[in-house]
């Protein structure tokens, strides 16, 4: 990994950087540990011990200082420090932040090359995924039989939390954490993000915050689910805390990163890049992170409010202080649902995107795909209430609500036309991007249409709050927003590694994956239907059958994603070195060589068409070799081609 | 435009061209199969033991109905594009597909009949929904039932019959039932599986809704919002019972009737 030596004549030493020269995870961890200690002992002398909220007290201020510490170890705060001294950063600075010349120790360090950043994003969601995984396979050999006693009530719903939250988080960064920062810059012919150290920031952010999220599993769990709902969340033990943390860390984590790539995709598009020439994927991602973008601070003023009843006694959510636990519950949703399109778009904009490339076609009806995206997004705001039909809070509201909900049936119908549309007659090459996307139309449908007896209010009246529920979400976030990240990931894992990925174990764990899931979650909805509840540690022998047959799938999900990691790890340490464009791909991305250098394009290219020429005898469209000289007009001087463009090319 | 001789010979010619025919039979095979299968959720969740269940059933499965073509066209399409064209080999296939961009009168087709189909959906559930609201009893008076929610139990009081309290549910059969339902501590959710009704038992607010059983039995009540510890034992039973034995129930608790 030597690719940072090639450009711009090699310096031996770095020279710039200063103090970040010495910052890296060893020290972060170590001044955070250290933060934290200090957080601990401070405040444990000096909060009075006879409240009974100093422990969540205690463990918040320790968690911030625990934060505070390890940013501050990474070097997070030396911008902004120089800045407000006066003294700006200078080239070699810049040149250090980006990673030149550092080998591996770069993955380790506050490095603002976007292509650093994506495979750290990549890292830590295979991380999260790992736990979360195996918190799925507590729970689901738990379940296994009517009363399997294989983990106590507390544990479990420990166990329930924590496995949702870190999922949810996980699915929430799997796509545009890892292929927006690293793919959409090249994508869209960049050179690095608009805001580079934003970048390094959320990333470190959510790092931070990830020791936040395993502390909760030693201080009581998060005994909730994920969806926290108070008032029992003011009764759990500090594990809450934890959740709260961790959830403010990752809003802001969130909403900088957002900004970042919003921004990126308005201004830094390559010329001749226009709207109507962007790639589906990079407006999937600009509609996920610009959801995301109102959406957190939801989360966060519920987490903000809910810290205040924990730490101070506030009682925002206690009935028998004046508050009242649905504006809890209106907060989160209003986060919540907006949440799922976060993970679902960008999953499903990544599969339209490399559909074209596996069929051979156009991407059928661009304009379509685009409007459907942008009514997902606009619609996915004001249904946030269907998950409370049942709650009490409005019942005159759930006619307006059902209406929106049904209504996201229209857009979400364009979206599987526009798949459907590219595959007709196309020259469908199996490979494992195209498998995942043939997947997603068999899962996706069922988790939209099993969302669609949700909707109905009668209906949820019976189905709410049940396996029929855990069942349907997971169609959508996982059959459609995981599959849909794993066919991305195997799309673009020549690109970003440099080297094929293993097909045969990547088919056998697709296989396992898929049967799995769909044996899994059928089960789920047969004991749903049956009427067993969500969240329970021990169920009624009536649906013993069901269970088994979900607990068998999970298993074999779970060693599916085993060789899904085997296929990743060795791929990338000894598989086939990969041609700068294996399949024939007309994106930008595909034009940088293997390894990708430094600030990714020597001279910026001008786009004068859209990536989606395929079959169309304009030379000017045609892909691979022809791109070079087609695609990209290489060379600054050609200003005659498509310059009406908003992109700006620096 | 083409006159209606012109368009019945292309409607024709469109008729026997083979992806037509190929598509055309698997789009029907799997909505015969589909529509088999929509009868199954109602039988998992079982004999319904109010007009609400019947209503939720009836739902399923017509609403599964109704998603059986578009599921099976959007996979018959695919599915066939696979089998016909499929390329096999370790490079990208030697030449591109038709270069399709786009088709409006496909896309409008698409549009109409995903908007029909959502103002039906919406129809149906907003005349279900006042259906299910104020069921139709032939008795007189509806009997109240206050319920209360606290960890891990539920109380069931029946203020009209000198607030007998019990922890199992005792009702009787035809007659209109109002719950008044609210919890002691966190939010738990008050459901009578069989009979297709749940709400939240909030702390410090009321909520209610309405049920007539109809047929004579013990059902499950179960909470279905995770509430602590033993949330998964928080469970009771509904016991539908004639309207003369309810009145025995009742005096035989302390109450009057």
């Amino acid at each position: 990994m030597s690719e940072a030596v090639v450009q711009h004549g090699a310096v031996a030493h770095p020279t710039g950087g200063g103090a970040m020269q010495r910052l890296h995870l060893g020290t972060a961890v170590l001044t955070g540990v250290v933060c934290a200690a200090i957080a601990w002992y401070l405040s444990h002398h000096i909060l009075h011990d006879d409240t009974p909220v100093v422990s969540d007290q205690v463990t918040t201020i320790t968690m911030a200082g625990w934060a505070i510490g390890f940013m501050a170890g990474i070097g997070a705060f030396r911008g902004p420090w120089r800045w407000m001294l006066g003294k700006d950063q200078t080239h070699e600075d810049e040149t250090f932040y980006a990673g030149k010349d550092q080998g591996v120790g770069r993955y380790f360090r506050f490095t603002t090359d976007h292509k650093v950043v994506g495979i750290q994003y990549l890292v830590v969601t295979m991380v999260m995924l790992g736990i979360g995984g195996t918190l799925a396979m507590m729970i689901r050999t738990d379940l296994v039989t009517p009363q399997s006693g294989f983990l106590g009530p507390q544990t479990y719903n420990a166990v329930v939390g924590l496995h949702g939250l870190i999922m949810i988080i996980a699915t929430i960064i799997m796509v545009t954490g890892p292929f927006g920062n690293f793919i959409v810059p090249i994508m869209i012919g960049a050179r690095d993000m608009a805001f580079p150290r934003l970048n390094a920031l959320s990333l470190w952010l959510i790092v931070a915050a990830l020791p936040v999220f395993v502390s909760a599993a030693f201080l009581g769990g998060i005994p909730t689910g994920w969806s926290g709902y108070a008032p029992l969340s003011d009764q759990a033990p500090p594990g809450m805390d934890a959740f709260l943390m961790f959830i403010i860390i990752f809003a802001i984590s969130t909403a900088v990163a957002g900004a970042n790539i919003t921004t990126t995709i308005l201004t830094m598009r390559a010329r001749g890049m226009t709207w109507n020439r962007t790639p589906i994927f990079v407006w999937g991602t600009m509609a996920s992170v610009g959801l995301a973008i109102p959406a957190f601070p939801m989360f966060m003023s519920a987490m903000v409010l809910l810290g205040l009843d924990r730490t101070t006694g506030a009682q925002f959510f206690v009935a028998s202080g004046g508050g009242n636990g649905w504006l809890y519950a209106n907060l989160f949703w209003i986060m919540g649902h907006p949440e799922v399109y976060v993970i679902v778009i960008p999953a499903i904009a990544a599969l339209m995107e490399l559909t074209p490339v596996f069929t051979r076609k156009p991407l059928f009806n661009y304009n379509a795909a685009v409007l459907a995206l942008v009514g997902i997004v606009g619609l996915s705001i004001m249904v946030w209430a269907h998950h409370m039909y049942a709650s009490g809070w409005a019942p005159d509201l759930n006619g307006p609500f059902m209406l929106t909900t049904e209504l996201i049936s229209i857009p979400t119908g364009l979206l599987f036309l526009v798949v459907v549309g590219t595959i007709w007659r196309g020259r469908v090459w199996t490979t494992l991007p195209m498998m995942s996307t043939y997947a997603m139309l068999w899962n996706f449908i069922i988790g939209g249409i099993t969302g669609i007896y949700l909707s109905d209010v009668p209906a949820d009246y019976a189905l709410h709050g049940s396996m029929f529920v855990t069942a349907h979400f997971h169609y959508t976030l996982m059959g459609a927003g995981l599959t849909g990240a794993i066919g991305a990931l195997a799309f673009w894992f020549p690109k970003m590694t440099g080297r094929m990925l293993d097909h045969r174990a990547g088919l056998i764990s697709f296989w396992l994956v898929q049967i799995g899931f769909n044996v899994t979650f059928f089960g789920m909805f047969a004991v749903g239907l049956a009427g067993q509840p969500r969240r329970v540690q021990h169920y009624s022998s009536l649906f013993a059958t069901g269970n088994l047959v979900s607990t068998m799938g999970a298993y074999a999900i779970g060693i599916g994603m085993l060789v899904l990691l085997y296929a990743i790890v060795s791929s990338w340490r000894h598989g086939a070195i990969a041609p700068a464009n294996p399949w024939g791909s007309k994106t930008l991305e595909w034009t940088v060589p293997n390894p990708i250098p430094l600030e990714n394009f020597e001279v910026l290219p001008v786009v004068v068409a859209d990536p989606y020429g395929y079959g169309e005898g304009d030379p000017s469209s045609l892909p691979t070799k022809q791109a070079h000289e087609a695609v990209l007009r290489v060379g600054a001087g050609s200003p005659g081609h498509g310059n009406d463009a908003d992109g700006e090319s620096s | 435009m083409s006159t209606g001789a012109e368009f019945g010979e292309r409607a024709r010619r469109w008729s026997r061209r083979p992806e037509t025919r190929g598509i055309f039979l698997l789009w029907t095979a799997l909505t015969v199969a589909l529509v088999a299968f929509a009868f199954v959720p109602s039988r998992i969740m079982g004999p319904p033991a109010s007009s609400t269940m019947r209503a939720v059933e009836e739902t399923m499965t017509v609403f599964s109905i109704a998603a059986a073509p578009v599921a099976a066209i959007v996979w018959a399409i695919s599915l066939y594009s696979l089998l016909k064209w499929r390329h096999r080999g370790a490079g990208p296939p030697p030449e591109d597909g038709p270069a399709i961009r786009s088709n409006g009168p496909v896309t409008t087709l698409w549009l109409v009949i995903s908007s029909v189909l959502c103002a039906l959906l919406l129809i149906w559930g907003l005349a279900e929904m006042e259906a299910v609201g104020d069921p139709a009893s032939s008795a007189a008076a509806p009997l109240v039932v206050d319920v209360t929610g606290q960890q891990w139990v539920w109380t069931f009081s029946y203020p009209q019959d000198g607030n007998v309290e019990s922890d199992q549910l005792y009702l009787p059969k035809n007659r209109l039932v109002v719950f008044n339902v609210t919890s002691e501590d966190v939010i738990h959710s008050f459901w009578i599986v069989q009979m297709g009704v749940k709400v939240d038992a909030n702390p410090g607010e009321t909520t209610n809704i309405r049920v007539v059983p109809d047929k004579l039995g013990v059902f499950d009540i179960r909470c279905a919002e995770l509430c602590g510890l033993l949330h998964a034992d928080m469970e009771t039973s509904a016991h539908v019972v004639t309207s003369g034995d309810f009145a025995s129930w009742v005096t035989a608790q302390g109450g009057h009737g």
